[in-house]
């Protein structure tokens, strides 16, 4: 890959400069949504109950009901805490619908001809094949990540719907808590696959260090933007340049300034 | 592990005149909304060729199964097996009236109270048992048809009456994977191990008791489909990031060289 080509001095400058990736808005919703699943899941499992669907051991069940005093007060819990996931995701959502949403979905989500490359290429080459292959350069995310993350939209609009039918009991027919409950179910469990690799991508692979970190800090260095996304990497040098051309060109509009006053003296 | 007691009804059909106050007492009792009730009773029709006539009211309701099979569907744990009486009860904070267990139930002994979005069903009035009663059907049957007991304990008015039964039947429903054991036992019920309702004006009960249990399509989507894939996605993606982590771990941490 080119990137190994780079000289050693440039490479650690490249390691010493520091991306904005991530907003604050982004990063707090994401460990939101972390507890908050910690919870509903762990408490969500330990609802099904049904022998004959024979998911959750019995040890796991009878924990968390004697941790909450009954199967009511466990129900209770879980729907409480779900409905403070829903109004504070929606909420985030739709408050920086304009400023974080839609720039988000439309620059980050959307997937191009280089994504679909790489998903031809990338699962190859984790099974051994076409090693020798270039990936495609990436966007911010690479179109892995972005495949996930149509899941986890779709997923979580699926469990914001089934939750509350099951909680509403009243105002809906039976048919449809009888198949909001699975829905519910293969909605969660679609996302805790891919959270597998979600989380071992993210906190674990060596590769990705600084993707972690990120999540806390909001930055990722130049190098890693570079071997990892960079379609970004250029975009933001794009920016920079810009940035630089505007700033020169007010410097030296000012000195002119300063020059002509200076005359007029 | 068995039940501390082993509570059961004890029907004596030839009793039964069909006047259905066990119906009202139960109504009253449970506050069961006026288009349900907790309480059938099965008019089977006149049987046999004249003179030899006969025509038996069997009267039912929840059976309290040994194995029932609307426990094993209940997805919330509502409805259980009470480890203390032996009941079948079901919680109705925990419910949300989905309905699986009512498809499930062999004897159609449960109603969705849309209402209030939960199932109901006879719970042999745990209330009255608490303070020493017993259920309002049994202290209301005028002919001393309907007996309720601990069959556990020998002095009990069950056990004496079982004891000196000249025929007992159960209900039972047994097949397949299904043996549920019900605990209403009929005295001198003609030969015959199902009820079958020919009222024509009774609508809801002209079925055949027991019936098959029968499992939604969700249900059994579920447990057929939902659960192998998601297993199956789950297993997948599990393995590709150990697959990846031993990998790791084996040949060291491959950092960004410097």
């Amino acid at each position: 890959m080119s990137h190994k080509n780079i000289p050693l001095p440039e490479r650690q400058r490249l390691r010493q400069k520091m991306l904005k990736k991530h907003n604050l808005a982004n990063i707090l919703t994401h460990w939101f949504n972390v507890a908050s699943w910690l919870l509903l899941l762990t408490t969500g499992i330990a609802i099904i109950s049904s022998p004959r669907l024979g998911i959750t051991p019995l040890w796991w069940q009878e924990t968390f009901r004697n941790i909450f005093g009954s199967d009511a007060n466990l129900i209770r819990f879980h729907y409480t805490i779900g409905f403070i996931w829903i109004f504070v995701i929606l909420f985030n959502v739709l408050i920086g619908f304009r400023k974080y949403f839609v720039p988000f979905a439309a620059h980050r989500m959307l997937l191009d001809r280089d994504d679909i490359e790489w998903m031809m290429t990338k699962p190859l080459q984790m099974l051994g094949f076409k090693k020798e292959k270039e990936l495609p350069p990436q966007d911010a995310y690479n179109a892995g990540q972005k495949i996930y993350s149509y899941f986890v939209v779709v997923c979580t609009l699926g469990i914001m719907v089934t939750g509350p039918v099951m909680v509403y009991k009243s105002l809906f027919p039976p048919i449809v808590k009888q198949i909001a409950q699975p829905i519910h179910f293969v909605c969660v469990f679609t996302i805790v696959a891919w959270l597998f690799i979600h989380v071992y991508m993210g906190a674990v692979f060596p590769e990705e260090k600084e993707a972690f970190f990120s999540m806390f800090s909001g930055k990722v260095s130049a190098w890693y933007a570079r071997a990892h996304h960079e379609k970004w990497y250029n975009e933001k040098l794009k920016e920079e340049m810009e940035w630089e051309d505007k700033v020169e060109q007010e410097v030296l509009e000012s000195e002119k300034f300063k020059e002509e006053n200076s005359g007029a003296d | 592990m068995p039940a501390k007691n082993h509570y059961a009804f004890v029907i004596d059909v030839t009793r039964c005149i069909d006047c259905r106050a066990c119906l009202v007492a139960c109504s009253v009792e449970n506050n069961v909304p006026m288009d349900h009730t907790r309480i059938w009773v099965h008019d089977q029709g006149v049987q046999g060729i004249w003179p030899g006539l006969s025509r038996e009211f069997v009267p039912y309701n929840c059976m309290h199964c040994d194995n029932p099979p609307c426990t094993e569907v209940c997805v919330s744990g509502a409805t259980y097996k009470d480890a203390e009486s032996g009941l079948v009860l079901v919680d109705q904070e925990a419910c949300i009236g989905c309905g699986y267990c009512v498809e499930a139930c062999p004897y159609g002994v449960r109603y969705i109270d849309q209402k209030r979005g939960v199932v109901d069903k006879c719970n042999a009035c745990v209330q009255r048992l608490q303070v020493g009663l017993k259920p309002a059907c049994v202290a209301t049957c005028v002919g001393k048809s309907r007996l309720f007991g601990d069959l556990n304990d020998p002095t009990s008015e069950v056990s004496i009456a079982l004891r000196n039964a000249k025929s007992v039947t159960k209900l039972d429903y047994e097949k397949g994977e299904v043996d549920t054991d019900p605990n209403i036992y009929y005295l001198n019920l003609q030969e015959t191990d199902s009820i079958h309702s020919s009222d024509p004006f009774d609508q809801v009960a002209q079925t055949t008791l027991p019936r098959d249990p029968h499992y939604t399509i969700s249900e059994q989507g579920w447990k057929k489909v939902a659960i192998p894939l998601m297993a199956l996605a789950m297993g997948a993606t599990f393995l590709t990031q150990a697959i990846f982590f031993t990998k790791q771990l084996l040949e060291g941490e491959k950092e960004f060289e410097d």
